[in-house]
């Protein structure tokens, strides 16, 4: 129903951090009130203490960062080194919103966007702020909020020292490339120290960076002699330059986003990085003016334009002019030419670019900037007043020239665009499942449910067709119909259901932790096996089977397994085994919860019982074993009081019972001293549609779960004895006791026998005897849908409901428990 | 074995990972002069990388891979 089908823990993980999220934003502002409410603190770390574990359970770097540093943050509160402000609330909350956000999106699209590892990253930083200045001034926040934040207008220079490091001839090819629009990032990834345990291989995640242009490998600390060094340790870092975006690199190293660094590359510092710092100020006042314009001409206005040119030329010449040191001349001269290059193609002009070209070959060959210089001035004059009076004259001529080369880059960065777009489509077109509301499927279960018993009609209509207007081949035409109808109903109904089923596993999976915790709490051992987690059954009916379950798992650890010591002193492994197993069995699912603890004693319980009252003499005498142990389901056995005297279980099992019955279910214990107790619960896989049994008393129908009929037989008069006030019979060799069900319901006749005096008997199954109910005769068997009785009805509790036959015509539904 | 070490030589193959980092220490460490042949080498794990850098071993032939050769002629020393 989700996009995520196969992976049940992250959609429990969704829904419970929907709820922790909801939680950790109540108390931030109630803590605003109080802000020295130690219990709220506490509460409160928990709280993103266990959302932070949970996330760390899937692949979301993001989101866990965020709570990590939250979980810092509140850790310091709740140690007394912080105190709560309003400021830490306000960025909590901001950082749960963003929880919150992400939480969509994995639920949505399956994963968390690229784009968001900054925001992660920034918030991140910005809870951690707090922690470094308590005072969390926002300056200082403001500053550090921004790690992987392009800083190119910040500190032209000072940025990239390991710049200088990249080889002229790239540096001056990545600034060529600046002018043709791309955009360089420079890294600085210092990996931590210990990430080799974590399977990590930080040179090959640097060589496999998108873009790279260049990088470079250096010890973060001199390293140590050979006989010192600590081979697991990672103790080198990596420069990288990269023409990669800033997404696609942010998305590339999104689990070590913490340890890298990224800038933007200003084309300035590709140029000069290798000057003086003494001639760095005069090189970047000029490269300032001329690369700020050698990027494509956009200005509208010509005088400006022309201005600009001048500049350029201007600044070009004096770096020429510049005081030789041979070993930047190189650098310098290529520096140069990319300008002017630049300069002429984004005018159009590819003759000036070619003879620039030319220069260039020739100045180098020459080792003097000579060439260029003269190229230049030979061409100032041109340059400016042609440039400045042809766009005048001929402005579309110069922006249809200027297009080319104008327009490549932002082709490309459209290209690359349309790829990040197509990338999320595809994303969103992924998922093949629906989301539907549970009250649609309910409605259709309804539906298909009134389909069901509608269909029962047609039998009747067939009967009537034949037996009042005597057409025998139109009956026959419709019982036909109905087949198919019958099999299609059928089918759409199996299908419906399988829309509700959901795995036993969402249950069972909170029990490892309660296991482990209760165990650990009464100093047990305990080791618990889960089988047929995958099997299915109806929603409600999983949901209603999770605290019967907790209630049975915890007290099978507190008063059935035994402590280490009592179990070895009785020969038995020191770990107690708890088993929950499920398992469907027909139109049923069966979950069985088995120890191997000390048991029930019967003998007790049935003692228990007496003096409660809730057995009479004959019973405690005749019960056997088996029935004694299910009387822990007796409600009043269930009571605190009798549990402790028992040590044995008790607590809430009626709780257990009741849950269970009204799920249609039963519940039956199996216990052996010394050896252990089995519980199992046996659940209609739906609930949706009851079969029942129709019988017919004094004229009325009514009718009976068939998850009570045993069996259907006939009984001579003469076979049935009374005992006093009690029908008995023998039934396939034991005692039955046979009740009249006029004498339950209070209806006066006496129950028809057939022509050789016989007595219909319904054998069921109630309370865990059985008996043997009396009846005038059976009918059909039937699918219901049943409905409780309404209102005031509903403390009728003879019966469990009502059910619209296909004749239109009520049925009531007997409630076998509480009749006898 | 991703790391052959023969008399007076270590030689790389193909993708040497972080398993072997131990061994190559301690190679280096009782031959320092052992040279280094990366030539059949496509990657090699950090660990190593860092062993080779400290031992400030020679290298013998550089990897054939142009990619790997780049970044490892910046930091390694040639056969001296």
């Amino acid at each position: 129903m989700s996009p995520l089908p196969n992976n049940p823990l992250l959609e429990q993980f969704l829904l419970e951090s929907r709820e922790l999220l909801e939680v950790i934003g109540q108390k931030l502002m109630q803590l605003e009130d109080s802000p020295n409410d130690r219990r709220m603190i506490d509460d409160l770390f928990r709280s993103v203490h266990t959302l932070k574990g949970n996330s760390g359970l899937f692949t979301f770097p993001e989101m866990t960062r965020v709570l990590h540093a939250g979980e810092d943050l509140l850790g310091k509160v709740r140690n007394g080194e912080m105190t709560f402000s309003r400021e830490l609330a306000d960025r909590l909350l901001d950082a749960m919103d963003f929880v919150g956000v992400l939480g969509i999106e994995i639920e949505s699209t399956g994963s968390i966007d690229a784009g968001r590892a900054a925001d992660s990253a920034r918030l991140g930083e910005s809870l951690r702020a707090l922690i470094v200045n308590p005072a969390g001034s926002a300056q200082s926040s403001a500053a550090k909020s921004t790690p992987v934040t392009t800083k190119s207008a910040a500190d032209p220079l000072g940025g990239i020292p390991g710049l200088s490091k990249v080889p002229e001839a790239l540096r001056l090819e990545a600034f060529r490339r600046c002018g043709d629009g791309e955009k360089f990032h420079w890294i600085a990834y210092q990996p931590v120290p210990e990430c080799f345990f974590q399977g990590d291989d930080p040179f090959h995640r640097a060589r496999q960076t998108p873009g790279l242009l260049w990088g470079g490998v250096l010890p973060s600390e001199p390293l140590p002699p050979l006989v010192e060094l600590d081979t697991y340790k990672c103790s080198l870092k990596f420069h990288l330059l990269t023409a990669a975006f800033h997404e696609e690199l942010a998305e590339y190293f999104r689990y070590v986003l913490d340890q890298i660094e990224m800038v933007a590359v200003d084309p300035l510092w590709l140029a000069i990085s290798e000057c003086e710092p003494e001639q760095r100020a005069g090189i970047e006042d000029k490269l300032v003016s001329g690369s700020r314009v050698s990027e494509p001409a956009t200005s509208p206005e010509a005088q400006e334009e022309a201005a600009a040119l001048t500049r350029i030329v201007t600044a070009q010449e004096q770096i020429l002019a510049f005081d030789d040191r041979p070993a930047w001349l190189t650098g310098r001269l290529k520096a140069v030419a990319g300008v002017l290059k630049n300069l002429a193609r984004s005018l159009g002009n590819a003759e000036a670019e070619g003879q620039v070209e030319t220069s260039l070959a020739a100045a180098q060959a020459s080792s003097s900037p000579r060439p260029l210089l003269e190229w230049l001035n030979a061409h100032r004059s041109h340059f400016a007043s042609r440039y400045v009076a042809e766009p005048a004259a001929n402005p579309g001529r110069v922006n249809v020239e200027v297009e080319p080369a104008d327009s490549d880059p932002s082709r490309a960065a459209a290209g690359n665009g349309s790829k990040f777009g197509r990338r999320a489509e595809d994303n969103q077109a992924g998922p093949r499942s629906l989301k539907v509301d549970q009250a649609k499927i309910d409605r259709l279960m309804n539906l298909i449910g009134e389909l069901v018993v509608e269909k029962n009609a047609l039998p009747y209509l067939a009967q009537r067709a034949e037996a009042q207007y005597g057409v025998r081949e139109l009956s026959r035409e419709i019982k036909g119909q109905y087949s198919v109808i019958n099999r299609i109903a059928d089918e759409m109904q199996d299908a419906i259901m399988q829309v509700r089923m959901m795995a036993v596993s969402t249950v069972f999976q909170r029990f490892p932790r309660l296991v482990r915790d209760i165990s650990h709490k009464l100093g047990k051992e305990v080791e618990l096996v889960l089988e047929g987690e995958q099997t299915e059954a109806d929603k409600n009916v999983i949901e209603a089977l999770g605290d019967p379950l907790i209630h049975i798992v915890r007290n099978s650890l507190d008063h059935g397994l035994e402590t280490p010591e009592v179990r070895r002193a009785s020969g038995k492994p020191a770990t107690g085994t708890l088993r929950i197993r499920a398992a469907q069995q027909a139109d049923r699912v069966v979950i069985e919860i088995v120890d191997d603890g000390k048991g029930v004693d019967p003998a007790v319980i049935k003692r228990k019982a007496y003096e409660k009252g809730l057995i009479d003499e004959a019973a405690l005498e005749r019960m056997d074993d088996r029935s004694a142990v299910n009387l822990i389901f007796a409600a009043g056995l269930s009571t605190a009081e009798v549990v402790s005297d028992l040590s044995g279980r008790g607590v809430g099992m009626d709780v257990v019972r009741t849950a269970v019955e009204k799920l249609n279910g039963t519940v039956i214990v199996d216990s052996e001293l010394g050896k252990g107790t089995s519980i199992r619960i046996s659940l209609p896989l739906s609930m949706a549609v009851t079969q029942v049994m129709v019988i017919e008393s004094d004229g009325q129908l009514f009718g009976v779960p068939m998850d009570h009929v045993i069996e259907t037989v006939r009984v001579p008069r003469h076979c049935i004895h009374r005992i006093k006030q009690s029908m008995t019979a023998v039934l396939r060799g034991r005692v039955v006791p046979l009740k009249a069900l006029n004498g339950l319901l209070g209806i006066a006749a006496q129950h028809r026998a057939n022509a050789d005096d016989e007595l219909s008997v319904l054998l069921v199954q109630a309370g865990g005897g059985v008996l043997g109910l009396l009846v005038d005769g059976f009918r059909e068997t039937l699918g219901v849908i049943q409905k409780p009785m309404p209102g005031f009805l509903s403390s009728l509790s003879n019966w469990s409901g009502s059910a619209l036959m296909g004749d239109g015509s009520v049925l009531m539904i007997l409630n076998i428990r509480e009749i006898v | 074995m991703p790391i052959e070490f023969k008399r007076n030589r270590v030689i790389f193959r193909e993708e040497v990972r972080v398993e072997e980092a131990e061994a190559l220490l301690e190679a280096l460490q009782n031959k320092p002069s052992s040279k280094v042949d990366l030539a059949a080498c496509t990657h090699l794990h950090t660990a190593n990388l860092q062993v080779l850098m400290a031992a400030g071993s020679c290298i013998d032939k550089w990897p054939q891979d142009a990619q790997l050769r780049t970044w490892l002629e910046a930091v390694l020393l040639p056969r001296s």
